[in-house]
Parts: C-alpha cells; structure tokens; sequence
C-alpha cells in the first residue's frame, strides 16, 4: 500500500502579531494627524466668543426675492449683527423695533442680518410669506386671533412696530442654522467680527459688562475698533 | 491654486495610486504565500493611500474653514476643485464631522485588518480578518456613491483629492476581493 504523504498546514507565527499592528497603525494615524494639524490646524467653530461663527448657506430675502447666501462671503470687514428672530414671537416684535431703531444710525459700519427661524411652538408655524411680510411691514393675517399673521397668528404683520426693515432675512424654518449656532430662544444675538469670528454672544452675559445688551455691546465694539 | 491637476501633492497620491496597483497586479502573477504577500501589500498600499487622502482632505476642510473665499491647498473654482465639496458647509461633513475625517478613521481601520493579515498571512485568525477587511470596506461603498453623486449631480465640480480617497477603497476592495479569491482556489501559500 503506497504511503500517502500528508501536507502539512503551515503554521503562523507563535507570537500574536495584532499587538504589534496596532501599535504600528496607532503610530501612523499620530504622525499623520499631528502632520495635518502642523500643516492646517482645526479652526475652533461654534457660537462662542472667540470662536469662528458657523458657516451656512440658506435663502435669503432682501426684498426683491429669495436668493441663495453664503455667510463667509459676506464679510467685508464691517461688524455682523446677527439675530435670530421668530415672526410668531412676541418679544421678537419689540426686538425688531429695536433693530429698525438703531439701524439708521450704524449700517455703514454694521451688516445686519436677520435669521428668521420657527419655535416648536403650536401657533408659531411660519412661511416665508411670513416672513417677508414681517420684514416688508406688509399685509399679511388678520386680527382675528386664527393663526394667520405673525404673533403667534394673532396680528397682522403689518402692524409690527418699529420701520420697515432692509437688510436681509434668511430662511431658518428648518431650524437647520439654529441648531449649529445653539439657539437658546429667539430674539437672539451674535455679533461677529469683520472677519467672522464671534465677538459677542448674548447667552454669554457673564463675559459682558454688566448688563450690557446688543445695542450697547455693538457702540462698544464700533468704540473699541476706532 | 492655478492648475489643481499640476498639484505636485496630487500627483503624489495618483503615482500611490499606481504603485498600489502594480504591486497587487504584480503578487496576482505570482504562485504561493509570495504571490499572497504581493498582493497584500498592494492592499497596504491602497488602505495607506486612502488614509493619507483623507487625511490630506481634512487639511483642505481646515484650510477652507479658517479662507472660505480661496484656501492654499486646493483650487476654488473650475472644474476640478475643492471648494464646492469640501468648502461648502452642506456638503462637507456628516453630522458636523468632516469627510475627511470619517474616511481618515475607515481607512486606518482598514489598514490595521490588512496590517495584521500582512504581518502573519498564515495565523489562525487570518481567514476571518479578511472578511472583517471586505465586509468594512464594502461598508464604506455607499458613502463613495453619496459623495460621487454629490460631485456629478449637484454640485457638478470634481474633488481631485476626494476622488483620489474614492479610487483608493476601490483598490482596496479589489485586493480584498482577490485575496479572498485566492483562498477560495486554495492558492494562499
């Protein structure tokens, strides 16, 4: 009976080489991380102060239509106040009479830019003709307390206080901006640096004067860049 | 950035693109555990290459970030560039974390399963790890199509350096693939 050779398995080493190739992967993922953050380090994003202001690209009404913005190309080194309103919010009404107030006398050095956005609220469901009535101070709802207008749909639009306003208003009904941006409440306000980076932000009072609000903060900040 | 297809970095990963594929062509040709170490390092090369890409890419995406009008590692406008991908703020992360992130952690996990693999083919565990190394690389095939159709269809702009961590997991995958081939014939040593 001829013999049959058996072949042998061959075996693998004796030593658990998944050590080593972990070691090895963790020590190219470093150099190689540490190489990126040498080259282009991470820029710190987010609302806070110091930080740069979150970038976005929604639709934005400047009173003729809609058109689509990027915030980072609007910079062109004036201040940004930045404020997140709520058509539907009454207190947004009282802070878009403020707005119209101090417009006149600091756009040339301020860019104002209204972010309008929609509470998870019953009776704060907006759209953008709600939106545009609210900036335009045109007809829009009734008095009627039926969830047409603004106001929590009580009021026409038209009867906002305060001038019309002509800067423009961006479509946040998505809530999409407010989330990155960490939106406490509305009316909310940010004011960036003419480069973008956040040098006020209302939910940080503590970092503030004592109770400095957006108005005194932007004569402030316009006092301290001259 | 005039000419991104000039970039001298650009043409680094497309020569590490062919290395990679010449080294798995190469082990292909060749019988035994010789020809199965040709081959895996050729997966090396690809998961190193897509590693280094997206690596690459998060540069771009932090350099974007801080000069969204024109950043210094990628062109910003024609046809081939970065700043309508990775400079654009809907299409640059997934969940606020950066693409080229995400795809830097795939690949260095793909390169750790193929790491251990090379090191010792013949190890108990090595059959099992080859599988883990398909399955997870087949994982990222979906995302490859979001981001391809994002590049064609809606932003109608090639991503040079997207396009290169693209072509790396599909290399890879190809290793894999073969590699498992050639345990199926019973050809891995």
């Amino acid at each position: 009976m001829a013999r049959r050779r058996r072949q042998l398995e061959p075996k693998g080493k004796d030593e658990d080489v998944r050590m080593t190739a972990g070691l090895i992967t963790a020590g190219v993922v470093s150099i190689v991380i540490v190489a990126s953050m040498f080259i282009a380090p991470p820029a710190n994003v987010g609302p806070e102060e110091g930080s740069l202001a979150p970038d976005f690209v929604a639709s934005a009404y400047n009173g003729g239509n809609w058109e689509e913005v990027r915030l980072s190309q609007l910079y062109d080194g004036r201040l940004v106040l930045i404020t997140f309103l709520d058509t539907d919010c009454p207190h947004c009404w009282t802070e878009a009479e403020y707005l119209s107030e101090i417009f006149d006398g600091i756009s040339g050095e301020v860019m104002f830019i209204t972010i309008a956005v929609e509470l998870s609220i019953t009776g704060h469901e907006s759209t953008r003709e709600e939106i545009e009535a609210f900036r335009d101070k045109t007809q829009f709802g009734d008095n009627q307390n039926n969830g047409d207008g603004c106001y929590s749909g009580r009021k026409n639009c038209a009867e906002r206080p305060g001038a019309p306003h002509s800067w423009m208003y961006v479509d946040d009904l998505s809530s999409s901006i407010a989330s990155e941006w960490e939106l406490p409440g509305t009316p909310f306000n940010v004011i960036l640096d003419g480069e973008g980076t956040v040098v006020w932000n209302q939910a940080q009072s503590e970092n503030h004067p004592a109770g400095e609000d957006m108005g005194e903060a932007l004569l402030r900040l316009l006092q301290e860049g001259e | 950035m005039a000419n991104p297809l000039a970039d001298p970095v650009l043409l680094f990963f497309i020569a590490a693109l062919f290395a990679s594929g010449y080294l798995l062509a190469n082990g292909r040709g060749k019988k035994g555990l010789e020809g199965t170490n040709r081959m895996l390092d050729g997966g090396l090369a690809f998961a190193t290459t897509g590693l280094l890409g997206s690596a690459w890419t998060w540069v771009i995406y932090n350099d974007l970030v801080r000069n969204p009008l024109g950043g210094e590692f990628c062109a910003t406008e024609g046809f081939v560039q970065c700043g309508s991908v990775i400079g654009d703020p809907r299409y640059n992360n997934f969940f606020g974390i950066s693409w080229g992130m995400l795809g830097f952690t795939a690949f260095a996990t793909l390169f750790f399963l193929i790491l251990c693999i090379r090191m010792d083919p013949l190890a108990k565990w090595s059959e099992q790890y080859t599988n883990y190394a398909w399955w997870l690389g087949l994982a990222g095939v979906p995302f490859l199509f979001i981001l391809v159709g994002i590049e064609i269809f809606v932003v109608q702009h090639i991503c040079p350096f997207c396009t290169i961590a693209h072509l790396a997991l599909i290399g890879y995958l190809i290793s894999v693939w073969t590699l498992r081939e050639r345990r199926e014939i019973s050809a891995w040593y």
